[in-house]
């Protein structure tokens, strides 16, 4: 017989079975066991099962094969492959004793672990689990694949790239939401549905968590974001406090579905506390009143939107995306690639997004370094501290797909073009990965002088885009902005190509606006006018440097003006009783803004400065600008520690701030702190100004072409398994705050990549941290690898559980008290 | 069980503890900080808890839970449940999001990310002090003993993902465990109280039964946390 489960969803309504644990429990499993094993040990019960929910009316059965991944089962003294069969031919047996035509789901739960950022789980290694599962239950004969429960947008894509990659089952996923509208990880409904309808699945909905009465809203949310088949599995109400049993029964279920039926819902099923009689109940509401609301509901028109899982950015109206991420023609960012500092990309993200930036272009292409890993890296990292979509910007197709997979939710991809080699090698990516894109209207004759020719290209890259089946709505075309000073006439050409886009082909429209002002003074002025007239043009993803006031400003204000911004709120917020920031000057006539992520404490800062302060007047031979340093430090006062460096390096030489100033000031707060008369903060406060004074120091040296100021190389890792990294990072910076180059490997580090990180940097100091017990055994590990390998240097190692003693038995050469005792290591190591 | 938990005002006494020093006078810059990350973190913070009653049985290894598979094995653990008929096994945590927001706060500011820190510390014991009212209730005519974590005495930290599959924690409130055993979202406790009909004994959380006495930070300055 032909099972296609595809067909089965061109149906009025479909029946899943309902809960599985329920009926294990009932018969007899105790909390805690590997439901799984009874496939194998009870398999006439789990047949027993399936057959009541069959005869209940189910069209589909899941398969007791929930937790079957190798993360699971790792103890229970089976593989996967063999539970998973067991588990598909149970269902499989059932279907065949009551009714062939079913199919049987291969049922896949979360594996079991938190992913990256949370937990220690890759996206790498959940994929290859899921893998495992797939392949198993594919080849046992599954009809299609159930992703449930799930309540992570990044392992349901893992998930998902697993069963397409691995596989020709169709896919349904479905994902647990609480009352508040979103998963316990903070996936949003509409994310989820961006996000699972570009890759492709065949089904999706929501199951677990709640009864029918409280999805009621998810469901609604979800009816207005997916045309796809919509898949409802409700819990049997709440469980009760007292007893642990769920409060709604089989008939009053089935009514509340019945209400439900107006959304659309074309998979009605059940979960936690439901049983066959629910299933029955269901079955014959169904049957008696139909579904044809799922065929009254049409096609529904879901807007343009790209997304993280945890922020929905509509494109109905003008956006940003934040151009600063990117290193060309920046001296200090290429510096920061180069040495692996991650977070001064973070700090690039964090700072737009303050300033104002809806969307980040991420590019992070560099000749020397390995932009495929490089942009893995800052997209994971980029989306652990900031909630806005990335729009993901290469010229390698490589680099695209890479940023592609690893990227949760739904990103653009930043660019193709006319030219044929770039549709063949971009598109497919981005419908494999369902990303928006961004079209460059030129092609292998470059950049036509005309309107008419781009607005050509720009049809010509929708074309192809269609014929591969990707949505209209996710192209967004860029006309491209020529030089004023060099092509005048070019201006007027490019706002009427956006025009034309806009209103001929209805689709969203991209511009880079600041190279208009190119070669001209004032730019400032002539960019954000032009970026006022394209706006008037139809422009709406501007791609500018949100820290500019004026840019931001023009968007915002034009959005108050075009009638967007409704009763001018998001105006107001922003600008109501607003201060101009401040801005600091650089040595050589550089102006840059200081970081606005800091500004509230910088803000603190100075209120409480000098009248209570700290006096460096004991302080003797300092210059006055010195001592203010000096004072600065000990107090806190991060902007004007920066700026006074500023001011010294125009009269001293910089290793001249750090030896007279930083390092005794540091010193004299270590000592107090030592001394039990400060808290923790305050010690960072003053390190944080150091920070800033080195940062500026680091800047001037790197536009002077100058070395940087390093006493010396000190590794520092979190040990693998082990994610509390504050201790840490707090080492990290106070050690770079004494001039120290810290070489940060992060959390959950392997240990190999200490090794690798020590011998390629040849470094003589290496930090470890770990605050479990259960992550010391890693510690050890890891210093037993440096010691095998023979390098030359030594460890210090640091975390709330180490003593002394244990840090000589894993043959540390030094164990740290706290952070201000790991400075006084490198002193004595690196001297 | 599962219930949502309100804050309320955290304990910046006992943040302070622990962000340092014994007898040092926070200065009026760090109290500004203190408020301003307070109200973070309680933005940020979604406590949840998930518990169950259970009957237990002494066995060589230590106290079986019974209708599980699972057994809180070691002397303490059998020491705390002695007497008491039945235990609670408690999970509480303050969500992911507080993970994300300490993140953050380290990229902008280390100082504020030590007094986030400490402040979410404070919330997740708020919040086991909170969940431990609603299981008295919950429970009339029960004493209760204190809550022994995982990881105390030697009750093992092993046993952290078993225990949660227990109370289906992953499901119920999204806490997971890594595979070096470490709780995720990170501030996140689990526990176990003993349950008994008679007065249970007095019997103090003290440093004698505790495994962190070597290396306790607050013992070597000559105080004790809370436990």
């Amino acid at each position: 017989m032909v099972r296609d489960f595809r067909e089965l969803l061109k149906k009025d309504y479909v029946i899943f079975d309902g809960a599985m644990g329920t009926m294990l429990q009932a018969a007899g499993m105790k909390m805690g066991e590997t439901p799984e094993m009874l496939n194998i040990t009870h398999p006439e019960l789990l047949v027993s099962i399936h057959e009541q929910y069959l005869n209940a009316g189910a069209d589909v059965v899941y398969a007791n094969t929930f937790g079957g991944n190798a993360y699971k089962l790792e103890e229970c003294g089976h593989s996967v492959e063999e539970l998973v069969t067991a588990g598909i031919k149970n269902a499989a047996r059932a279907r065949d004793n009551v009714k062939p035509e079913a199919m049987v789901a291969l049922d896949v739960g979360p594996i079991g672990q938190l992913l990256e950022p949370t937990g220690t789980l890759s996206f790498e290694e959940a994929y290859e689990m899921y893998a495992e599962v797939v392949k198993a239950g594919s080849r046992a004969g599954a009809d299609l694949v159930v992703f449930e429960t799930m309540t992570d947008l990044m392992d349901v894509k893992a998930a998902v790239l697993a069963a397409k990659e691995n596989s020709s089952l169709p896919i349904v996923c479905t994902m647990t939401f609480e009352m508040n509208k979103r998963t316990f990880t903070g996936c949003m409904v509409p994310a989820m549905a961006l996000t699972l309808e570009g890759l492709g699945v065949d089904a999706l909905g929501v199951n677990c968590s709640l009864g029918p009465k409280e999805l009621e809203p998810v469901i609604e949310e979800l009816s207005r974001w997916t045309n796809l088949p919509i898949v409802v599995k409700p819990n049997a109400g709440l469980p009760d406090p007292q007893t642990n049993e769920y409060s709604v029964g089989a008939e009053d279920f089935a009514a509340f579905m019945k209400d439900l039926r107006k959304y659309g819902i074309r998979v009605f099923g059940g979960c936690c506390g439901t049983t066959p009689e629910f299933i029955k109940a269901l079955s014959d509401m169904l049957r008696e009143n139909g579904n044809e609301e799922v065929r009254r509901t049409g096609h529904k028109q879901i807007p343009a939107a790209v997304c993280s899982a945890t922020k929905v950015v509509p494109v109905t109206e003008p956006r940003i995306i934040g151009e600063r991420i990117n290193p060309t023609g920046k001296k200090v960012f290429q510096e920061a690639l180069r040495r692996g500092d991650i977070d001064y990309i973070l700090n690039q993200a964090l700072e737009q997004v303050s300033a104002g930036a809806d969307i980040l272009d991420v590019n992070v292409g560099l000749p020397g370094i390995d932009e495929r890993e490089m942009m893995i890296t800052a997209v994971k990292a980029l989306q652990s501290v900031v909630d806005v979509p990335l729009q993901v910007d290469s010229t390698i197709p490589e680099v695209l797909e890479a940023a592609l997979r690893v990227y949760n939710g739904k990103p653009i991809v930043n660019s193709v073009n006319g030219e044929e080699e770039s549709l063949k090698n971009v598109l497919p990516l981005v419908k494999k990965y369902g990303a928006a894109v961004v079209g460059l209207t030129l092609d292998k004759n470059g950049i036509p002088k005309k309107a008419d020719d781009r607005f050509a290209i720009a049809k010509k890259i929708l074309d192809a885009a269609t014929e591969l089946g990707i949505p209209k709505e996710n192209v967004f075309i860029d006309c491209l902005t020529l030089t004023a000073s060099a092509e005048q006439e070019g201006v007027l050409e490019t706002l009427e190509a956006v025009r034309r886009v806009k209103t001929e082909l209805g689709l969203k429209t991209v511009l880079g606006v600041s190279n208009i002002s190119f070669g001209l003074p004032n730019r400032v002025l002539v960019n954000h006018i032009f970026l006022t007239m394209a706006l008037q043009n139809g422009l709406d993803l501007p791609i500018i440097n949100p820290n500019i006031e004026e840019m931001t400003g023009a968007v915002r204000a034009f959005k108050l003006l075009a009638g967007y911004d409704k009763n001018s709120v998001d105006f107001i917020k922003n600008y109501a009783g607003k201060q101009v920031v401040s801005k600091i000057v650089v040595p050589g006539n550089i102006t840059e803004k200081s970081g606005s992520g800091n500004a509230d404490a910088d803000g603190r800062g100075e209120e409480g400065g000098a009248s209570q302060g700290k006096d460096a007047s004991l302080q003797s031979g300092l210059t006055a600008d010195m001592s203010v340093l000096y004072n600065a430090v000990l107090n806190g006062l991060k902007n004007e520690g920066a700026e006074c460096t500023a001011r010294l390096l125009e009269q001293v030489d910089s290793m001249e701030i750090v030896n007279r100033v930083l390092i005794p000031a540091l010193d004299k707060i270590g000592e107090e702190f030592e001394k039990g008369t400060l808290f923790l903060p305050q010690l960072i406060m003053s390190a944080s100004v150091a920070q800033a004074a080195f940062e500026v120091i680091r800047t001037f040296m790197v536009k002077s072409n100058a070395a940087p100021v390093s006493k010396g190389k000190i590794v520092i890792a979190t040990v693998k398994g082990d994610v509390h990294d504050i201790g840490k990072n707090i080492v990290k910076v106070l050690l770079e705050n004494y001039g120290y180059e810290v070489i940060d490997l992060g959390k959950d580090v392997p240990y190999q990549a200490v090794v690798d990180a020590v011998r390629e940097n040849d470094v003589k100091l290496v930090g470890l941290s770990a605050l479990m017990t259960t992550t010391l055994v890693s510690m050890k590990e890891t210093i037993e690898l440096l010691h095998e390998n023979k390098l030359d240097c030594k460890v210090m190692v640091g975390g709330a559980v180490l003593t002394p003693e244990y840090a000589k038995e894993i043959h540390a050469d030094f164990y740290a008290r706290d952070a201000k005792e790991s400075v006084d290591i490198a002193k004595r190591v690196l001297s | 069980m599962q219930a949502r938990i309100e804050l309320g005002q955290l304990n910046r006494q006992e943040a302070l503890r622990y962000m340092g020093h014994g007898g040092a006078e926070p200065d009026d810059r760090l109290l500004a900080l203190i408020e301003q990350c307070e109200r973070e973190v309680l933005d940020a913070a979604q406590p949840r808890f998930v518990y169950r009653v259970c009957e237990i049985e002494n066995e060589s290894s230590g106290v079986a839970v019974k209708g599980t598979n699972l057994v809180l094995t070691g002397n303490s653990i059998r020491e705390h449940l002695s007497g008491c008929e039945r235990a609670v096994l408690m999970a509480v945590t303050v969500s992911a999001g507080i993970d994300r927001l300490i993140r953050i706060a380290q990229l902008e500011d280390m100082a504020k990310a030590v007094v986030i820190d400490s402040l979410a510390s404070v919330a997740v014991e708020q919040a086991c002090d909170r969940a431990e009212e609603i299981i008295r209730t919950e429970n009339p005519g029960y004493y209760q003993t204190f809550r022994f974590g995982l990881g105390y005495g030697d009750l093992p930290v092993s046993l952290q993902g078993a225990f949660l599959n227990v109370l289906n924690a992953p499901k119920q409130i999204g806490l997971n465990v890594s595979a070096s055993d470490m709780l995720t979202p990170t501030k996140s406790v689990t526990a176990v109280i003993g349950l008994s009909r008679e007065p249970v004994s007095a019997k103090a959380r003290g440093c004698q039964t505790c495994s962190m006495r070597d290396t306790c930070k607050f013992r070597q300055k000559g105080g004790r946390c809370n436990g």
